[in-house]
């Protein structure tokens, strides 16, 4: 469904990404895993069209995409979410959700001059709430929300846009157990409607819970590809891990 | 050499004299910019309030209660705009830039700058009227010659000035400890911050540095202006134009605008008549943010997600 | 017509969080242009009014179609930069709008003074049901989420920059229908009136009312338009309030009068 060729990306010099290469089977829950710093995020962001590649193809259900910004991505079904949350903050929860049906409003605007608010998806957005356990705070500010239920919510606003492929940037991090089930559970209900995910992980209980295909990078580079399980036996993946660690 | 090749050089010096001028308004809302991410709106009025803090210090105190010579007053009265644009700069720092930093909105600090400015306008408007002032420097008198070409001994002064403000700046921010500091600050505040660096000081002198050099612009630019509450104004318009056209908190892409803009000044009132410069610099300003919006020197930056 | 303008500038700074300092132009070239049409060129009034406020919509838009790839800073720079440039036209086109000069003896395109300013308060509240309407709709939802972050309203499949470009150039046609009442008003049309102070008034009635909200901008424009009458012995010191009340309320009541009503 999504496939991407030998990408690349530097930033002033540095290369971010090499020659990465990964395809994502249609329905399939797929995980980016690596230790800090291997280009995971870029790789998303490459993904997501917030960054265009430097060489190398992406396509998605036979569409190119290099060169498609980031909204237009959107629009042929793959949506996201951000590793440092970027919510509406000084907006409510409820308007947060309604915000991601953008791409499904149709109406012209002068229409809206005439008749104002049409209440069309208040329902749907209200059901994504309650589906992120947020249902009853549908009217708060959404800054107000703790960290925890930030994410969730970025995750309902994302599901707004109604992806085929949904792409998370580490949605564990900073949840506390209790909220990383939560997630998983989440993450199995939307895979089972059938949308395709993308985890960006750091978090290896939720990689090896949900994943059923993995890929490793490592200093940008690709390392290893296989289920969770042959991930766990390589070698090679756990000594970059290891020597991440002890880098840092 | 030609008559039009001597003009063709004449205006250019003049138009390098007017380009230090802009240069030393523009640095300081570039400095501004480049560690605080804000502007500075009022800035112009620093000009302004400098320009006429110049104009007393020459006519009623220097030469009269302190007996100094026509030139000696009006270098102290550099001396003294410089000051009196640094107390502003501190004022502004405490009462506008300090506390809404923290906010983090990048709209709201602008706005109340621009509050400050029609504060500043109409308090000198109330008290010096709109009868513009009349101010000359003793230096505008001397002209040397140079083959066929003029230089008016303020056009040096100007230049000197300004060349060693520059320089001195530029020295600052390159080697001296502070100035390290000042570009960790703008490059990462929370790191800088972790590093015991503490960042508002640095951005209180910064705004302190960048008004002292719009007070001292404004002494020196008080003989070539119509001196009004308004003055500044007019300056800082075109300070705007050559900071965005060098490229925001980009100190060598905004003195060699500076001092294009103000050729293109010279020879554009020399052409055209000195009604159409503002149309001639801000078309230039549309066209450089259509065609290459980081300005001459690019920098690239692809937001952090 | 303060309250239009207020409204007006209120779409595009309060809704999509870009600070617009042209509107005063946009204010002058409706002006001009419909003053223009009816006494050279002997057009119907409400033909060059129609004309007037689609012509301002279009430059709108084409100053927006770049001003939008630019954010905060560069756009209130080339907006100003735009609002000069006007100004200065207005100035030296001396066939066309006289100069400094100005142009005389317009008459109010309905009967009376009085009957214009009905006029102009009819216009006021259609205007103010309108935009309330698109403020509420997903059109409203979409423009605040531009405000709030780009990216991530891009993440979303919104293209900004579009969105951008509308609510100005909406800002923009508003803004030329208040001027193309305003020298009917007051008889003479001279460029000082839409000098770039104009710009900072408006900039002072959105701030102080409370950007981002509709009646904000309207209670703003009232309070700012009498307060001065009443205080009308101070003489210059009018924009000295101006400019100490909108530092102030930016410093400590960053929601601004309708907010501080909100919490009691």
């Amino acid at each position: 469904m999504l496939s991407a060729n030998n990408i690349s990306k530097s930033f002033g010099g540095v290369r971010a990404v090499r020659n990465v290469s990964l395809s994502v089977p249609e329905k399939s829950v797929c995980a980016l895993i690596g230790p800090n710093g291997a280009g995971k995020s870029t790789m998303l962001n490459l993904l997501s069209g917030v960054y265009q590649p430097d060489a190398g193809t992406l396509s998605f259900a036979g569409t190119e995409l290099a060169g498609l910004p980031a909204y237009a991505r959107v629009r042929l079904g793959i949506a996201r979410t951000f590793q440092k949350i970027r919510l509406f903050k000084q907006l409510s929860l409820l308007e947060n959700v309604m915000a991601g049906f953008h791409i499904h409003q149709d109406t012209p605007f002068w229409k809206y001059l005439v008749v104002g608010d049409t209440g069309r998806f208040r329902e749907e957005a209200r059901e994504l709430l309650d589906f992120v356990g947020l249902g009853a705070r549908a009217g708060d500010r959404a800054g107000a929300l703790p960290y925890g239920q930030q994410r969730m919510l970025e995750i309902a606003r994302a599901l707004a846009t109604r992806p085929k492929l949904f792409m998370l940037d580490e949605p564990a991090a900073g949840l506390n157990p209790a909220e990383v089930e939560f997630l998983l559970q989440r993450l199995v209900d939307i895979a089972k409607r059938g949308t395709t995910l993308l985890v960006v992980e750091h978090n290896m209980d939720l990689v090896m819970n949900v994943a059923e295909r993995v890929f490793v990078l490592d200093h940008g580079e690709p390392l290893f590809e296989g289920t969770p399980r042959e991930v766990q036996a390589n070698g090679r993946v756990i000594e970059a891990y290891l020597g991440g660690e002890f880098a840092a | 050499m030609s008559d039009v090749a001597v003009l063709v050089v004449q205006q250019t010096v003049n138009g390098v004299y007017l380009g230090c001028l802009y240069v030393m308004v523009a640095l300081g809302l570039t400095l501004i910019y480049g560690v605080l991410n804000q502007i500075n709106f009022a800035h112009a009025d620093f000009v302004t309030v400098g320009a006429f803090a110049a104009f007393f210090t020459v006519t009623r105190f220097a030469t009269k209660a302190l007996g100094l010579p026509d030139a000696g007053g009006y270098l102290a009265s550099l001396v003294v705009a410089l000051g009196v644009g640094a107390l502003l700069g501190l004022a502004i720092n405490a009462a506008v830039f300090a506390p809404l930093r923290e906010r983090g909105d990048e709209l709201r600090p602008l706005i109340a700058t621009i509050g400050v400015s029609v504060l500043l306008e109409n308090a000198q408007l109330a008290l010096f009227g709109p009868i513009p002032y009349q101010f000359d420097s003793p230096f505008s008198q001397h002209t040397f010659r140079l083959g066929r070409i003029f230089f008016t001994g303020q056009s040096v002064l100007v230049i000197v000035v300004s060349a060693l403000s520059i320089g001195a700046l530029y020295a600052f921010m390159r080697f001296s400890f502070w100035g390290k500091a000042l570009r960790a600050v703008a490059q990462d505040r929370e790191t800088a911050g972790l590093m015991g660096i503490n960042p508002g000081l640095l951005i209180g002198l910064t705004i302190v540095i960048a008004s002292a050099l719009a007070g001292m612009a404004g002494a020196l630019l008080g003989p070539v202006l119509v001196l009004t509450p308004f003055a500044g104004a007019s300056v800082v318009v075109k300070a705007f134009a050559i900071v965005i056209i060098g490229g925001f908190g980009n100190m060598q892409g905004t003195i060699i605008a500076g001092i294009l803009v103000g050729v293109i000044e010279a020879f554009t009132v020399q052409y055209f008549g000195a009604g159409l410069i503002d149309l001639v610099v801000f078309v230039l300003l549309l066209a450089m943010l259509v065609v290459r919006p980081t300005g001459i020197i690019a920098e690239r930056k692809e937001e952090n997600v | 017509m303060n309250v239009l303008l207020a409204l007006s500038l209120n779409l595009v700074m309060g809704y999509t969080g870009q600070l617009n300092l042209g509107q005063s132009a946009f204010f002058g070239i409706g002006a001009y242009v419909s003053t223009i049409l009816v006494k050279t060129y002997h057009w119907n009034f409400w033909l060059a009014s129609l004309a007037a406020v689609a012509f301002a919509g279009v430059v709108g838009l084409a100053l927006a179609a770049f001003a939008v790839r630019l954010r905060g800073h560069y756009l209130a720079i080339a907006s100003l930069g735009f609002a000069v440039i006007t100004y200065q036209v207005l100035v030296n086109w001396e066939k066309v709008t006289e100069g400094v000069r100005g142009i005389y003896g317009i008459l109010p395109p309905v009967g009376s003074t009085v009957g214009l300013f009905y006029l102009i308060a009819g216009i006021g509240v259609l205007v103010y049901w309108l935009m309330d309407n698109l403020v509420r709709s997903p059109v409203g939802d979409t423009l605040r989420a531009i405000r709030e972050d780009e990216v991530s309203a891009a993440s979303l499949g919104v293209r900004s920059y579009v969105w951008k470009a509308f609510a100005f150039s909406i800002g923009a046609g508003v803004a030329a229908l208040a001027g193309i009442f305003y020298p009917g008003f007051v008889g003479t049309l001279v460029p000082d009136a839409f000098n770039i102070i104009e710009s900072f008034t408006m900039l002072a009635m959105v701030i102080v009312g409370g950007m981002g909200t509709m009646i904000g901008p309207v209670v703003g424009a009232v309070v700012l338009t009498f307060l001065p009458e009443l205080l009308r012995g101070f003489g210059e010191l009018r924009l000295m309030i101006y400019g100490i009340a909108l530092t102030l309320v930016v410093l400590f009541m960053p929601g601004g009068i309708v907010q501080l009503v909100k919490r009691k």
